[in-house]
This record gives C-alpha cells, structure tokens and sequence, in this order.
C-alpha cells in the first residue's frame, strides 16, 4: 500500500471496465482493435452530463432576470463570446459553439481531475491531441471553403522580396504545422506536471509520517502540497481559457489569412 | 460622436431622437467594453505568471523542431536522401521555433498593453 501511495505515475492508468468488442484482427490474442470502455471513457462522459446538466437545468427558467444559475451559465456564456468576438471578429461568431463546447468540456473536464480518486482525462495527450487536431482541420477546411487557393496567402507574408520568400514559405509553413503540437502539448503537459507534483509531494507526506519522530517535518510537504492544490486550480482554469483563445486566434486565421 | 456634427438640423425631435439613441448605444457598448476588460483583464494577470509563460514558449519552440524534423525525416523515407533532407529542414523547424516564440511574445505583449492602456484597441473588432 505505502508503494501506491508514492507512485506519482499510478493515477494516470487506463483501467478498462467492460469491452465493446474486438474490431478487425485474426481472432488470435493481441490483434484487431479493441474498443472498450476505460475510466478515461467514464470520466469523458461524466464531463459531458455535468455540463449538460448545468446548463439545461439553469437555463429552464428563462427568467428575464434570471437567477443564480442562470446567471452563472449566463456569465460563462458572455465570457466566451467576448473572447470569441475579440479574437476573431463577429464573423467567428460562426464558430460560438465549437468554441464554447471545447471550452467548457477542458474545463470541466479539468476541474474534475481536481477531485482525490478522480481521472483526469486532459492528462493524456491523446485527448488533448485530438482536440488541437480538430481545431487544426477546422481551421484548415474552413481556410480554404472560405478563402479558396487564396487560404495560402497566410504562408506569404507581404512586402518580402523575391529572393527570400523561397526561404520564408517552408519555414511558415513549418510553423503553422507545428501548431496543433503545441496546441495540445501545452495542456496535456501543465495538467500531467501538475498532477505528477501533486502527488509527489502528497506521497512525502505520507512517507515522512510512516517515520516516527521524522513526521514532524510532513508539516513542510504538506503545506506545499496546499498551495500546489490551490495553484493547479488555477492552471486548470487558466489552460481551458488558453486553448480556447488560442483556438480562436487560429480560426481568425482562417477567416482572414491576410496579415 | 456624429450627433455633435448634425446638430445644425432644424429638427430638434429627430436630434433628440438621435441623441437618446446614440446614449443607448453607447451604454450598450460600454457595458459590453467593461465585461471583456474585466474578463480578460483576469484571466490575462494571471497568465502573466512567469511558468504559464515559459511554458507557453517552450511548447511553441520545441513544437516547430520536431515537426521539421518530422517532416524532414519523411521526406528521407520517401526519397531515399538520408540524412539531407532531416537537416535542412530540422534547421528551418528551429527558424520557425524561433519565429513561434516571437509572435507568442509580440501577443503576449499586446496583450499586457491592452490590460494597461485598455483604449482604443477594443472598438475595431470587424473592419480589418
């Protein structure tokens, strides 16, 4: 038990509960593709009917001065708007509810990690993989709907000279492509440190109280691990808004490649 | 600010009209004017601390390195140039780390003088 207890990496296992199937394969052990549903799939889920939940139920009244809840769901919506409109003129108003959407389930879905026994489901990067690089295809099938051939515009900055511009379209055009990376590197990477200091310090805690006289020094892990806990908080905040501005700030791209 | 221009009109119903109108709007816009200061104002003080940033510009910089050097090693596979390919464009991935990480700053930056200054830079949000 005292081994669990300082494995920081622990809390990020994959635990399958029941099994959908296997896909594809030759029947033998190990092949096809296997599609089951994990704690990560239970977590996702949850996230979804909590937001479901909030909102459906806050915005029943419909009240013209609305009450708390309303108000509340009232409160996020502007916020995101405001963002939106800011970022990507009214035009990316277009995009609200997927912008809106991303928004809340990273945040949601971060806040829920906060919880002790909880997945966090932002801490693979295949999940937050996914969502940059639906944002990144988003961007990139809407540039072009939008914009047509004129979408490439955005890899040729104005006013370079012709002997240049042959090394600046490889290295823009790099630089656009390693967006979705960083993109989802940024949160998967803040959520995962984040948790992995959490629990470090909680395990130094636990191992310096197992110590006899020693424990008296868990007071200095312990009160680190109390602010850690309020500074993820934030994080976890703070990555939603930075995904969602950032998404919005790509979509502005797409729907005026021109700067 | 047109109302103050018109007001050599000999209708002073439609420029009172006009005024009470362009008060609306006015109060409209700057109630919509203080919740995205207020919001972003928040959000971005925070962002302002010194791991959300680092953080930020080093996901930018490494981000742009290994999708060169992806790409180059790709390149390699299909054309047969070993190493040629991953080098040259593994270099042009660090150009456009850097290139990354200078726009982050220039944002981050505009961003902070935003927070500071807060005029001017909110009302044009469609006509560019």
């Amino acid at each position: 038990m005292s081994e669990k207890a300082i494995e920081p990496i622990h809390q990020f296992n994959i635990v399958k509960y029941f099994t959908f199937g296997n896909f594809g394969g030759n029947g033998t052990e190990g092949s096809g593709f296997e599609i089951a549903f994990t704690n990560s799939a239970l977590f996702m889920l949850l996230t979804l009917l909590t937001i479901s939940a909030f909102l459906i139920l806050s915005t029943r009244g419909r009240g013209l001065v609305p009450g708390r809840m309303q108000l509340m769901a009232e409160m996020v919506y502007e916020f995101v708007a405001n963002m939106v409109r800011s970022s990507a003129g009214t035009e990316g108003m277009r995009f609200f509810p997927f912008v809106f959407s991303l928004f809340m389930f990273i945040l949601v879905a971060n806040f829920f990690g906060m919880v002790p026994y909880f997945f966090t489901v932002t801490s693979h990067i295949i999940v937050t993989a996914f969502l940059a690089v639906l944002v990144f295809l988003v961007v990139v099938i809407y540039g072009f709907m939008r914009n047509g051939l004129s979408f490439l515009k955005l890899f040729v900055p104005p006013g370079i000279p012709w002997f240049i511009i042959w090394l600046v379209v490889p290295i823009e055009i790099i630089s656009f492509l390693s967006r979705p990376l960083s993109h989802s590197l940024r949160l998967w990477g803040n959520m995962l440190a984040g948790h992995i200091v959490l629990k470090v310090f909680g395990g130094m805690v636990v191992a310096l109280l197992g110590a006899g006289a020693w424990g008296v020094v868990a007071i200095l892990p312990f009160g680190m691990a109390v602010a850690l806990t309020g500074l993820e908080f934030l994080v976890a905040a703070l990555q939603a808004f930075v995904f969602a501005v950032l998404t919005c700030v790509y979509l502005n791209d797409a729907i005026h490649p021109g700067h | 600010m047109a109302n103050a221009s018109h007001s050599g009109g000999p209708d002073p119903e439609a420029e009172a009209r006009n005024r009470s109108r362009s008060l609306a709007d006015r109060i409209a816009e700057a109630k919509r004017d203080t919740l995205v200061s207020e919001a972003s104002a928040n959000f971005r003080q925070r962002e302002m601390t010194g791991m959300g940033r680092a953080f930020r510009f080093a996901a930018e910089f490494v981000a742009a390195i290994l999708v060169g050097a992806g790409i180059g090693y790709g390149i390699d596979l299909l054309l047969g140039t070993r190493p040629w390919a991953m080098i040259v464009l593994l270099l042009l991935g660090f150009a456009a780390g850097v290139l990354n990480v200078m726009r982050a700053a220039a944002e981050l930056n505009a961003d902070a003088s935003v927070g500071t200054a807060s005029e001017g830079a909110l009302p044009d949000d469609d006509d560019d």
